[in-house]
């Protein structure tokens, strides 16, 4: 295996891997608490309409994404807020919503265009040196922001209500948020795909959760699951020749059953029963 | 408590609520700083709606509130640091990754605002709220494992953090067994005395409450009376608000019938 590693793209691929993992499993610790997993889902769906209508246009794919992402969690937010409709509902119609936009760009190109699929399943082994440029810039970014400000977005994950109360400027934080986790999904595309980005945010801070009763233990727990799956993965899926994507969020899912068979929160009930 | 200072709460003639719903009707109160006050009122008496507004999250519909120096008739409101607020009993997640000391350092966050990372000051202060509620040898455990008397015991502790000038309380006692209910209820005492703080607290049940604090506010929408509890728990003032739900026993007990056992 240790052969692989003298490869240049296996290099940016384990690079891009290792960014993307600590990227989506450190925003993942606050999508977890603050319940906003579905959210992610939907984000990415339409991150990838998004990308259609880029390739369908001639725009630029992932700058489409990314406007895609931000109107999807902004409005979502925005609903939330004003009690308008339950999250769950408005994520629902526009992750479905958005999903048949892409349908319908794909559909209405002349051609069939590989690379479009590319973006739905993601290719981690096909990273090119300005993507992982572009990936490390805005990953820097967005784990700035979240250290940031990560005092105010432990606070409004535990309880936004209180958050504000006590002074902090909670609704702007929780705004911060979507727009991170926006920003996390479109960075993750061309590596993970739509699809699979949204195991690479929740499985890791889900792991965490099962083995930790602290905040930030939880977090450094998340990146090192997180880290871990993304490199282990690109490893297995070269060594093996399987698709990466698949690789990395099957084996983040095997860890994660395995903690919650090993969880001492898990023991803790069964001592409780007995 | 006839103070010369001007009140640190003052209610104007305010009004809340939402177009349409009207929560609270034409409240004229001024409360001193020092002050212990119990406000009390059927269920959908506009208690909690009040205790927002003193948050500074809802503004008057019509009327004014002053609170310590800031106008809150348009929520820009920087006065929330200074007000230590133990929200109503939620179901705390008992698998919520936080321990007790991480939640009580969240009460620093809004006073120390944003790009200010905690110090060992802050974590002093922390600390001294957890000692001040007695859960000092509590500090690593999670949260989610501690009774419930203990959690509402943190969550006073983590108001106290901010270090607030004022304490306002809802419904603290909710869900507790009744040694606890006291437990917490003399801790709230205890603080207001040892701090000096101002407490408001809000609270369906009378009787625990009638011989510990200096004032009554007596709810249903609007204003029906304040003051000292000789002064508002009288038999006429109290039927207009609870009706025929109110027994007083003759041990001077005063009972609401449970409402919705009757309907």
């Amino acid at each position: 295996m240790l052969d692989l590693l003298a490869y240049d793209f296996i290099q940016r691929s384990l690079l891009a891997a290792a960014l993307v993992g600590a990227l989506c499993s450190t925003i993942g610790v606050f999508v977890v608490l603050r319940g906003l997993a579905f959210m992610g889902a939907g984000t990415a769906h339409a991150a990838f309409a998004g990308v259609a209508l880029g390739f369908l246009m001639g725009w630029p794919p992932l700058l489409m994404a990314l406007l895609f992402g931000l109107a999807t969690v902004w409005i979502t937010g925005w609903m939330e807020e004003k009690g308008r409709m339950k999250l769950d509902v408005s994520i629902g119609i526009l992750y479905t919503a958005t999903m048949a936009l892409a349908i319908l760009f794909i559909g209405l190109m002349k051609t069939y265009n590989a690379e479009v699929y590319g973006y739905l399943f993601g290719n981690v082994l096909a990273v090119t040196s300005e993507e992982l440029l572009t990936i490390a810039g805005l990953s820097i970014v967005v784990i700035g922001a979240i250290v940031l400000f990560s005092k105010e977005l432990y606070f409004i994950a535990f309880d936004q209500e209180m958050a504000e109360a006590s002074g902090v400027p909670a609704r702007r934080i929780f705004f911060l948020l979507l727009t991170l986790v926006a920003l996390t999904v479109v960075i993750s595309l061309k590596t993970v795909g739509a699809i699979l980005v949204f195991a690479m945010i929740l499985i890791p801070a889900s792991t965490a959760y099962q083995l930790t009763h602290s905040l930030s233990t939880l977090t450094w727990y998340s990146i090192l699951i997180g880290i871990t799956c993304s490199v282990g993965g690109v490893l297995i899926s070269s060594y093996w020749d399987i698709p990466s994507g698949p690789a990395i969020v099957l084996l983040a899912t095997l860890l994660f059953f395995v903690a919650v068979i090993f969880s001492p929160k898990r023991q803790r009930r069964s001592l409780a029963v007995n | 408590m006839a103070s010369q200072s001007p009140p640190i709460i003052h209610f104007d003639h305010a009004t809340f609520g939402f177009p349409g719903v009207v929560a609270l009707d034409d409240i004229s109160l001024e409360i001193q700083s020092g002050e212990f006050v119990g406000v009390i009122g059927p269920n959908g008496s506009g208690k909690t709606t009040l205790c927002r507004a003193v948050l500074g999250l809802m503004a008057p519909l019509k009327g004014h509130l002053r609170i310590f120096d800031c106008a809150c008739d348009e929520l820009r409101c920087h006065h929330r640091a200074k007000i230590g607020y133990l929200p109503q009993k939620g179901v705390v997640d008992r698998n919520f990754p936080v321990t007790v000391l991480e939640t009580v350092m969240m009460g620093r966050y809004g006073a120390l605002g944003l790009f200010t990372r905690p110090s060992g000051n802050d974590r002093k202060i922390a600390l001294d709220a957890l000692a001040h509620v007695g859960m000092e040898g509590h500090r690593e455990s999670a949260l989610g494992h501690l009774s419930g008397g203990q959690q509402q015991r943190v969550f006073i502790a983590r108001a106290l953090a901010q270090q607030p000038q004022v304490l306002l309380l809802d419904e603290p006692t909710t869900g507790l067994d009744i040694t606890t209910q006291h437990n917490v209820v003399e801790l709230v005492q205890h603080l207001h005395k040892e701090l000096g703080l101002t407490v408001l607290l809000i609270t369906h049940d009378i009787n625990m409450i009638r011989s510990r604090v200096d004032r009554l506010v007596l709810l249903k929408t609007r204003l029906y009376a304040a003051g000292p509890p000789v002064d508002v728990l009288k038999p006429d003032i109290l039927s207009q608000v609870y009706g025929k739900d109110l027994v007083i026993t003759e041990r001077d007990t005063i009972i609401v019938e449970d409402y919705h056992h009757h309907h």
